[in-house]
């Protein structure tokens, strides 16, 4: 079953929006005809700066927007491309539905883990690896279908995917 | 049939203005805008040429344009495409928008001029982030070249246009979900009435239209509803479509051609998927993505792909994702994995389907673990029976009803198998009759 | 079929635009206000419609699927909170499909609630419990794992809510209510679908000025009160219309008793003062009426404090008052009314005042703590931290004329030979030792109080006082309303309401009748007080008693 989403990390430091992402967050507020609006731009652009939303960033996100922290722990918590801990360089991102599900997607997505020896929802030791389950990616043409980070890698099989892998280890 | 909406597919710098242009394109924005069109004719020109939603529901776009209020009261009007493409194997949209993004723009420059709005936003998926990196460049080429902003080609029509992007939620899809969500909230659809186009987006009158649909519009203005309409098996399944093709078939992906395809035509046609994978036979074939009903090889023998024609089938044509499934295939193992999208997807809101895909998820994990029981598979269709038909705000609870109550009675003894023996029917393929 | 156009008949007058439609249910048409939710009309038509999620002063979220209805004309099942009214719309509600849909949400709700009714404090008063009886299935055919929240249960969410939210059904009012109500929004929906939680941001508490009211609106017991978990099953406690002593807002409360104990207050219904809320400041004053150590009336002769049957204590003090009267004349007198005591009681002190021609009199002011609480219209604010100031203040209890207050009493202005003080339950005068040496210059000091403190234990004469719960009276309150309070259970004698003290000085003084009730008091108020004379009955009855999670129809109140 899935895992989870009650619980958001600490960064253990204040999470303050440098000013290009600042510059970038009024840009966005000039798009909508609400603060709220812009909740999930300026969530991305949190991502963007770095790399996940901590329990800091959350806060300062709702400073920055007016907002309740509660309500944007309750978006962040229901979308799930917002990671709330740190992620590996390389998230792995096998689609599992059922086009890809009916080319093979389970076995890929269990070789995968094997190989690094970690399990869904878990990160390399290295920092170098996160491996995920995704819903369908649209790559159903070419399923197996696979992100990593904002890449698709499809179709995927296994000798793929060791090369893959290892291409991203030696970069990373 | 000469491909229209994915003509350009493929195209060297397809996705460049300046190609777009040579193409033909802006030509009907600018024939609308130049030569005094009121915003009453585009819709009309729509109406006339009956262009469904091609998100799934099928609905008529300018029907649904027909029902903003003709007074706002000085509140503005918004037009949201539906660009969250998540109906499990779809990838139309993706084409469309990675390849041909100014067909969309104009199109929604267009559909905006008709519904006099101001204020357009494209609500993409957060996973197409090349969709939304290509989208956002044509929407700078369109600002630059004057058809977005302040005053369009001198008209005196003027039109925002952002991109938008979500964050992985399925339900976002659904048209009051998307607007939760562009609002800054939880993607939890509303209560219905009242319908976005008299409240939607910020309390404002709201029109949803998807990707595939505002392209239409686009064609429909250049060629004429008449062109349109003769497009396709009858003037309530008209027009070109995009089909997506995927699972067990020789050559998968989107194919173009009129409403009303021969089901069997996409599946094995030589222009089309193919045939199955392996000289394979035919199982089940999901017409319309993971929320429509399976359909056994002998119900599309006679069947039109187009809204109409799968509906009369007990199933829905929907987005167009056709999932082929071959005589390998454990049904069981399928309609777990469609169950374990909808548990997960679901929106936690209503009662029934929060409650109800994850019960029913665990209950086909179980017989697909062999620990199942016979009185399971009565009651999968028992617990699915009392999730749909208005038992939830949305119809997301129905789409995950729906390949339960159609694959269990049509592939009942698949299920007591797997019950009886603890194991896959699929797998011991000299047992399978079909 | 043609129609052609009917002239309409000439100069007829319109009809005045109608305030209500014709609703029908289960064929039986009924006129309902217009802008009811269809729950609420259906209460009048004396249907129930099961529900979880709907809350009267809460927004419609549609969610929890209970409140399934038929509506004529309208293939699918619908639920009756989102319906919109409209003449002759025709709602059926025990139809098979109406019966069938409701029982698949209860078993839906089911599946992962927990059956530990038996160690819930919300038993008795759980609208889960109430509507499985009412609408559910005996068995389940639930054979997986139940959710749970593991350390989400048996947690302290804020100072006065503990979180159970394996019980939790979903239905947000609480999220609701702190979003629209109580405005603080510490709650939210974390994650979604199936594992779905209510909680707040990294644990912060939910800690606002109502919190107690989450509790309240929680249709099961996943958010409970903490002062009153597992002291007594609800189906054993009373009910008393009362008024909250917190503050001068006067939020009508029901007292919950059992065995002459006061286990809680709950909001009683009051639209034009509190609706459904109440403060936490207030509702935890329930303790407090619970409290006393002055059992006893006692006399003090010297350093030599006796206890005493209460006529004679009584006595003891109306000799004193004679005696200053023949010796020096009634100015020599000092009359304390208190805020905290009802109009009657304060009626009747300055009535006995005025009886012996003593001007000096007055009533202490407390601006301490100024609570506020949301009506169904507006914020209502009080400007006492007692329940009666303004009550005190209509009652006369100002300094006549040529009289002294407080303030010269207590500055050395004024030194009167004997101060009866009305009730000795204001802190903020009776444990400052200063002011009370002051008080102490006076020969004699007579006080009635229930607990004791600096100003009891420095007394001549003591008079054992009942607590709110043990009398009867009204209260005014800020927006000047009168309220009534009823009594709960008598006091333990020799313990007596205020106003029988008063009474009994009284007569003793040659005022009063005996046989006075507060009733009758009330009569001569209506008589004498300007603006006392209109009082409505139903202003006076204040608001509905509810049980925990029920929200009746407040339309006619």
């Amino acid at each position: 079953m899935s895992h989870t989403r009650y619980h958001i990390e600490a960064a253990g430091e204040p999470r303050n929006f440098p000013p290009e992402a600042m510059a970038r967050i009024e840009k966005l507020l000039k798009r909508y005809p609400t603060k709220q609006a812009a909740l999930l731009p300026v969530l991305w652009v949190a991502q963007e700066t770095w790399g996940w939303i901590s329990r800091e960033t959350s806060e300062e996100v709702a400073r920055v927007l007016d907002l309740p922290a509660s309500h944007v722990d309750g978006v962040l918590t229901f979308y799930t491309m917002f990671h709330l801990r740190p992620v590996g360089k390389n998230l792995l991102q096998v689609c599992t539905s059922i086009s890809c599900h009916l080319l093979g997607a389970q076995a890929l997505v269990s070789h995968c883990g094997k190989r690094l020896g970690i399990g869904l929802e878990e990160t390399t030791k290295d920092g170098k690896f996160t491996l995920i389950e995704v819903e369908c990616i649209a790559g159903c043409d070419k399923a197996p279908s696979m992100m990593v980070n904002d890449k698709y890698y499809e179709p995927m099989d296994e000798k793929k995917l060791d090369q893959l892998l290892d291409r991203l280890a030696r970069e990373s | 049939m000469d491909k229209v909406l994915s003509r350009r597919v493929g195209m060297p710098n397809s996705q460049s203005i300046d190609t777009y242009v040579a193409d033909g394109g802006y030509a009907g924005l600018r024939k609308v805008l130049t030569e005094g069109w009121a915003p009453e004719k585009v819709t009309d020109e729509i109406k006339k040429a009956n262009v469904r939603g091609r998100g799934g529901a099928g609905f008529s776009a300018g029907v649904k344009w027909g029902f903003l209020p003709k007074d706002t009261k000085g509140k503005p009007v918004y037009l949201l495409c539906n660009a969250d493409e998540s109906e499990p194997g779809t990838f139309k949209d993706r084409l469309v928008m990675e390849n041909d993004p100014h067909q969309l723009i104009e199109g929604m420059i267009l559909a905006s001029y008709a519904i006099r709005c101001r204020d357009a936003y494209i609500y993409i998926r957060g996973e197409f982030y090349d969709g939304a990196r290509i989208l956002n460049r044509a929407v700078e080429e369109a600002y630059a070249k004057g058809f977005l902003g302040e005053n369009i080609l001198g008209s005196g029509f003027s039109l925002d246009l952002t991109v938008h992007r979500g964050a992985g939620a399925y339900i976002c899809g659904e048209e009051t979900g998307l607007i939760e969500s562009l609002e800054g909230k939880r993607g939890q659809p509303r209560i219905k009435p009242p319908f976005p186009a008299v409240s939607g987006a910020f309390a404002c009158p709201t029109i949803v239209n998807n990707v595939e649909t505002l392209c239409c519009v686009k064609h429909v203005i250049d060629r004429g509803a008449d062109w349109f309409l003769k497009l396709g098996r009858n003037e309530k399944n008209a027009g070109p479509k995009l089909f997506c093709i995927s699972g067990h078939v020789n050559r998968p992906g989107v194919y173009e051609a009129p409403m009303g395809l021969p089901f069997k035509e996409l599946i094995y046609g030589e222009a089309y998927a193919q045939g199955i994978k392996g000289g394979k036979s035919l199982k089940a074939v999901i017409p319309g993505g993971a929320s429509a009903a399976l359909l056994k090889p002998e119900e599309i023998e006679d069947c039109p792909l187009d809204f109409d024609g799968v509906a009369a089938k007990g199933s829905m044509l929907g987005s167009a994702a056709i999932i082929v499934m071959d005589e390998d295939t454990c049904i069981v193992a399928a309609v777990m994995n469609i169950l374990k999208f909808f548990s997960h997807e679901s929106c936690g809101q209503c009662t029934p389907c929060r409650e109800g895909t994850t019960w029913l998820y665990r209950v086909l994990a179980r017989i697909e673990n062999g620990q199942g029981r016979v009185e399971d598979i009565e009651l999968l269709t028992r617990v699915a029976g009392q999730m749909n038909n208005g038992m939830t705000i949305c119809v997301l609870a129905d789409g995950a009803a729906a390949p339960i109550l159609s694959a269990v009675p049509k592939f009942r003894e698949e299920f007591l198998y797997h019950v009886e023996h603890k194991r896959c029917m699929a797998a011991q393929p000299q047992l399978v009759t079909a | 079929m043609s129609s052609a156009p009917i002239a309409p008949p000439p100069a007829a007058a319109p009809p005045p635009p109608k305030d209500t439609f014709t609703v029908v249910f289960d064929g039986k048409p009924i006129e309902v206000p217009k802008n009811l939710n269809l729950i609420d009309a259906a209460r009048l038509a004396g249907i129930d419609i099961p529900h979880f999620c709907y809350h009267p002063r809460l927004s419609v979220v549609g969610q929890c699927r209970m409140c399934l209805v038929e509506i004529e004309g309208v293939p699918k099942i619908q639920a009756a909170c989102t319906v919109p009214l409209r003449e002759g719309l025709a709602v059926k509600t025990t139809t098979d499909k109406v019966k069938s849909s409701r029982a698949a949400t209860m078993e839906f709700l089911l599946i992962n609630h927990p059956l530990d009714c038996p160690i819930c404090d919300q038993a008795g008063e759980c609208t889960l419990q109430d509507n499985s009886f009412g609408y559910g299935a005996q068995l389940s055919n639930y054979d997986e794992q139940k959710r749970q929240y593991p350390t989400f249960d048996r947690t302290m969410i804020g100072p006065h809510v503990v979180a159970d939210m394996t019980r939790c059904i979903q239905c947000t009012r609480c999220i609701r209510f702190t979003q629209e109500i109580a405005g603080t929004s510490e709650l939210t929906f974390l994650d979604r679908g199936g594992r779905t939680l209510v909680w707040t941001h990294d644990g912060a508490p939910l800690a606002n000025d109502w919190s107690g009211c989450a509790a309240d609106v929680c249709p099961v017991g996943a958010l409970t009160v903490r002062d009153f978990r597992f002291r007594s099953r609800v189906w054993y406690l009373h009910k008393t219309k009362s008024v909250c002593p917190g503050c001068n807002v006067g939020c009508n409360v029901s007292i919950e008793s059992r065995d002459d104990v006061v286990y809680r207050f709950l909001p009683r219904l009051n639209p034009a003062v509190n609706d459904y809320w109440l403060c936490d400041h207030g509702r935890f004053l329930s303790e407090s009426l619970n409290a006393r150590d002055v059992h006893k009336a006692s006399i003090r002769e010297g350093s030599d404090v006796r206890d005493a049957i209460v006529p004679v204590a009584i006595e003891r003090a109306a000799r004193e008052i004679r005696a200053v009267i023949q010796k020096t004349g009634p100015s020599g007198l000092f009359f304390l009314g208190s805020a905290h005591l009802s109009n009657e009681e304060n009626f009747l002190l300055r009535k006995l005042a005025d009886h012996i021609a003593c001007p000096n009199h007055d009533v202490v002011v407390d601006k301490s703590r100024v609570r506020k609480i949301k009506s169904q219209t507006e914020w209502v604010e009080g400007d006492d931290a007692a329940p009666n100031f303004r009550g005190a203040r209509d009652m006369g209890l100002s300094p006549g004329r040529n009289g002294f207050g407080l303030d010269a009493v207590l500055s050395g202005k004024a030194s009167p030979e004997v101060i009866v003080i009305s009730d000795a339950g204001f802190a903020a005068l009776a444990d400052d030792p200063e002011r009370v040496a002051v008080l102490r210059k006076a020969r004699f000091l007579v006080v009635a109080a229930r607990n004791g403190n600096a100003l009891t234990r420095s007394a001549d004469v003591v008079l054992p006082a009942a607590s709110l719960s043990e009398k009867e009276g009204t209260f005014t309150n800020v927006q000047g309303r009168v309220q009534k309070f009823e009594r709960a259970f008598l006091p333990r004698p020799p313990v007596r309401a205020h106003w029988e003290h008063l009474l009994m000085l009284a007569t003793a003084l040659g005022y009063g009748d005996r046989n006075w009730t507060p009733t009758d008091l009330l009569g001569q108020i209506a008589d004498e007080v300007e603006g006392y004379g209109a009082v409505k009955e139903q202003e006076l009855e204040g608001g509905a008693l509810l049980k925990k999670g029920d929200f009746a129809w407040a339309g006619t109140l």
